[in-house]
């Protein structure tokens, strides 16, 4: 009867499983449009070897619709995410590239996401201050446009096709903190000499009955 | 002596004290429980039994705190997955050292002792994780905090010493399941640890430091639990037994030497390297498994991997209570059959579950393999306790070693770099499994008899084979007389009196 409950309870999970799968499993990159967004991402600090700092440091994005987009009729909502470069994705199979959409995991950081106006023409800019939960990495920016079906039609983005221009570098918090650090120190030490304590007691106790 | 153990009017024996002992439970002649009873925490045995399971738990915990946070950790850390593959091997490499002395080091000073000690001071690996700042530092805390692991010694050792041959499978087999239950409750409890004290306002990367606290407390409290309210001995602490003369302490070489030179102690540790190594093995790879090839999302992926460490809350105790039933009607014989059959079948689905294209498929593979793998971990415990007397704690030193042996072999064998896919690497586990299994056809006892051979035909008794590890000196110095009640005890291995031929 455990074997019967077991077989239920795992067709119930696959069940569930198999219904979380949407129906966009075909969509390829390959497929949108490129270029059809003209995006800059400038850095609040540049220079040669200077690493933006999460948390603090901004990234001031520019964009636009590009003269030689064809499909800007469909777009409806406009998304920023940060991508990684190739470089930090070596040996990282969790940020790989993949052609088929939902498959994609180089673009797991969102900047922002808001609604496309067609009436506005002209380039628009935003800030975006590096958030606190951005690794430490290599990236650059890259903006969707959207459909109503909320599948992607059209994308552009701040580096070359190669993936080498354009880069900017972010070091992460470290999220240690002095407390923590005094903390895991007080309580192991109070362990090792928790552990002497008894050890101590138990010699004296052998001693005591010993002499009994 | 009264062997019912409920004091009153017995008189007392010529090794023993004047002390009369009243047990809650039925005992037999080394005071040793006749009876395992659940729900109860009557001292000694079952109190025993709670304090060391629940100790093992709390190392489990510990030890595979890391790999449900690893998206977060690997992030702060900036952790290539060859720095995680590492990290992975490093966790249950640690502790293949301290199971084989933590084997001897309950041999001479008692499992209460020992298991504590180690509890304790592997508690500081646990705490330091809060503070590391790269991937070394990963390593280095994953790898001391699985010394741990070797609590897992300590705790066979201690039930062996606490019940009595009818049950001591039974004991052993709920003991550890409910221990390596850790390995599959820790993907649930450190996710959920983490979530809250995200949500009092920590950031992620400081929040998931907080939670290593959480293991790191409860194994402190468990330790000290063990040293105040356990007891190594139905009768006593070793201490207690040593200076009052009960105990006589036992020579580290002669205990080492009769442990390494039984043959069957090194079988079991290859046997064991291919059931429980095989399941420490699926617990570091299986959640990135179902994520890579399925594409499910990582909380889907953890519950799966949660599954296959929570069946062994009645897998592994299944399997020490079939090698008890076995016992009973075919004696040891019956405990190797049903041990190399059960094992041979969890390496036969191993294999399979490679195979498998469809998810539901995996699944259900994964959980029926699981039963059965978790359940030949609990087989091998059913017969290392009658293995050697004198050097128990070598024996089950060896084999809980043997275990992560495996896990360490198997992982760098076929999961380590792209030399070969995941699904690959699990289908030559599993053939790899079946191949180590066949050694148990192997084992012999002269006075029980193996698996294709019956007891020897020269009436070699359970007395000869366990008093051969004592020399003539040491009998005549009394030291022998703890294996002595053991093989009297040890009889019912014989099985029912038509299986055997001196019955």
């Amino acid at each position: 009867m455990a074997i019967t409950k077991l077989l239920f309870a795992s067709l119930l999970i696959c069940s569930m499983i198999q219904s979380s799968h949407g129906a966009t499993k075909e969509r390829l990159f390959t497929d949108l449009e490129k270029g059809a967004l003209e995006i800059t991402a400038t850095p609040s600090r540049t220079g040669q070897g200077v690493v933006l700092a999460a948390g603090v440091d901004k990234l001031s994005i520019t964009w636009k619709v590009s003269s030689t987009a064809t499909k800007e009729a469909e777009f409806k909502i406009i998304k920023v995410k940060l991508c990684y470069a190739p470089v930090s994705q070596v040996d990282r199979p969790w940020r790989k590239t993949h052609n088929e959409l939902f498959k994609d995991k180089s673009c797991p950081h969102k900047i922002s996401s808001f609604p496309y106006d067609p009436t506005v023409k002209t380039a628009q800019s935003f800030d975006y201050t590096l958030e606190r939960d951005i690794p430490t990495g290599t990236y650059y920016v890259r903006a969707y446009a959207v459909d109503a079906q909320d599948h992607e039609v059209a994308f552009g983005q701040t580096t070359n096709e190669a993936k080498t221009a354009d880069l900017f570098s972010v070091q992460a918090i470290s999220g240690r903190h002095k407390s923590l650090d005094i903390a895991s120190v007080c309580f192991s030490v109070f362990s090792v000499v928790a552990l002497l304590v008894f050890f101590v007691n138990e010699k004296r106790k052998a001693k005591i009955e010993q002499s009994k | 002596m009264d062997i019912e153990g409920r004091g009153g009017e017995s008189g007392t024996t010529a090794t023993t004290t004047a002390t009369r002992r009243r047990f809650a439970l039925p005992v037999d002649a080394e005071n040793k429980s006749t009876t395992f009873r659940l729900f109860s925490v009557a001292k000694p045995h079952m109190r025993a039994f709670h304090l060391s399971w629940f100790q093992f738990f709390c190392c489990f915990v510990s030890t595979f705190a890391a790999p449900p946070l690893l998206p977060i950790i690997r992030e702060n850390l900036n952790l290539t997955a060859t720095d995680i593959g590492n990290a992975g091997i490093a966790s249950v490499s640690g502790s293949v050292f301290a199971r084989i002395v933590m084997g001897t080091a309950c041999d001479l000073f008692g499992p209460r002792l020992a298991s504590a000690a180690l509890t304790l001071s592997t508690a500081p690996a646990v705490y330091f994780t809060a503070g590391i700042k790269s991937p070394i530092g990963f390593i280095m805390v994953r790898f001391f905090a699985g010394f741990s692991l070797a609590t897992f010694v300590s705790t066979q050792f201690w039930m062996s010493s606490m019940f009595s041959g009818p049950v001591v499978g039974s004991a052993n087999g709920i003991a550890a399941g409910w221990g390596n239950l850790g390995g599959g409750a820790t993907q649930l409890i450190m996710p959920l640890v983490f979530s809250v004290i995200q949500q009092m306002g920590a950031a992620k990367f400081t929040a998931w430091r907080i939670a290593f606290f959480i293991p790191g407390l409860f194994q402190t409290f468990s330790a000290f639990a063990v040293l105040l309210f356990g007891q190594d001995l139905p009768d006593g602490d070793y201490w207690a037994m040593h200076k009052a003369g009960e105990k006589e302490k036992d020579k580290v070489g002669k205990v080492i030497k009769h442990g390494i030179t039984n043959y069957r102690g090194w079988i079991t540790a290859l046997a064991y390297g291919y059931c429980f190594g095989v399941e420490l093995t699926i617990d570091n790879i299986i959640a990135e498994y179902f994520f890579d090839r399925f594409h499910l999302d990582l909380k889907t992926a953890g519950i799966i991997a949660a599954s296959f460490g929570l069946a062994n809350f009645f897998a592994r105790p299944g399997g020490g209570i079939l090698s008890d039933l076995m016992a009973r009607r075919f004696g040891m014989r019956g405990r190797l059959w049903s041990w190399w059959i059960i094992q041979t079948l969890g390496g036969v689905l191993c294999a399979s579950l490679g195979q498998i294209d469809s998810l539901t498929g995996s699944i259900v593979v994964m959980l029926i393999f699981s039963v059965f793998v978790q359940a030949s971990c609990g087989l091998t415990f059913g017969v290392v306790p009658f293995i050697s007397r004198r050097s128990l704690g070598v024996i089950s030193g060896m084999t809980g070693a043997g275990g992560n042996v495996g896990a360490v072999l198997t992982q760098l064998i076929f999961f380590k770099g792209s030399k070969y896919s995941k699904e690959t690497g699990i289908t030559l586990m599993g053939i790899m499994s079946i191949a180590c299994s066949l050694p148990i056809c192997l084992i012999y006892f002269p006075q029980w008899g193996g698996m294709f051979c019956g007891p020897s035909s020269k009436k070699v008794t359970e007395e000869d084979y366990y008093l051969a590890e004592w020399s003539s000196k040491e009998k005549a110095n009394n030291l022998h007389l703890g294996s002595q009640k053991f093989a009297e005890t040890s009889v019912s291995e014989r099985g029912r009196a038509t299986t055997h031929p001196q019955t």
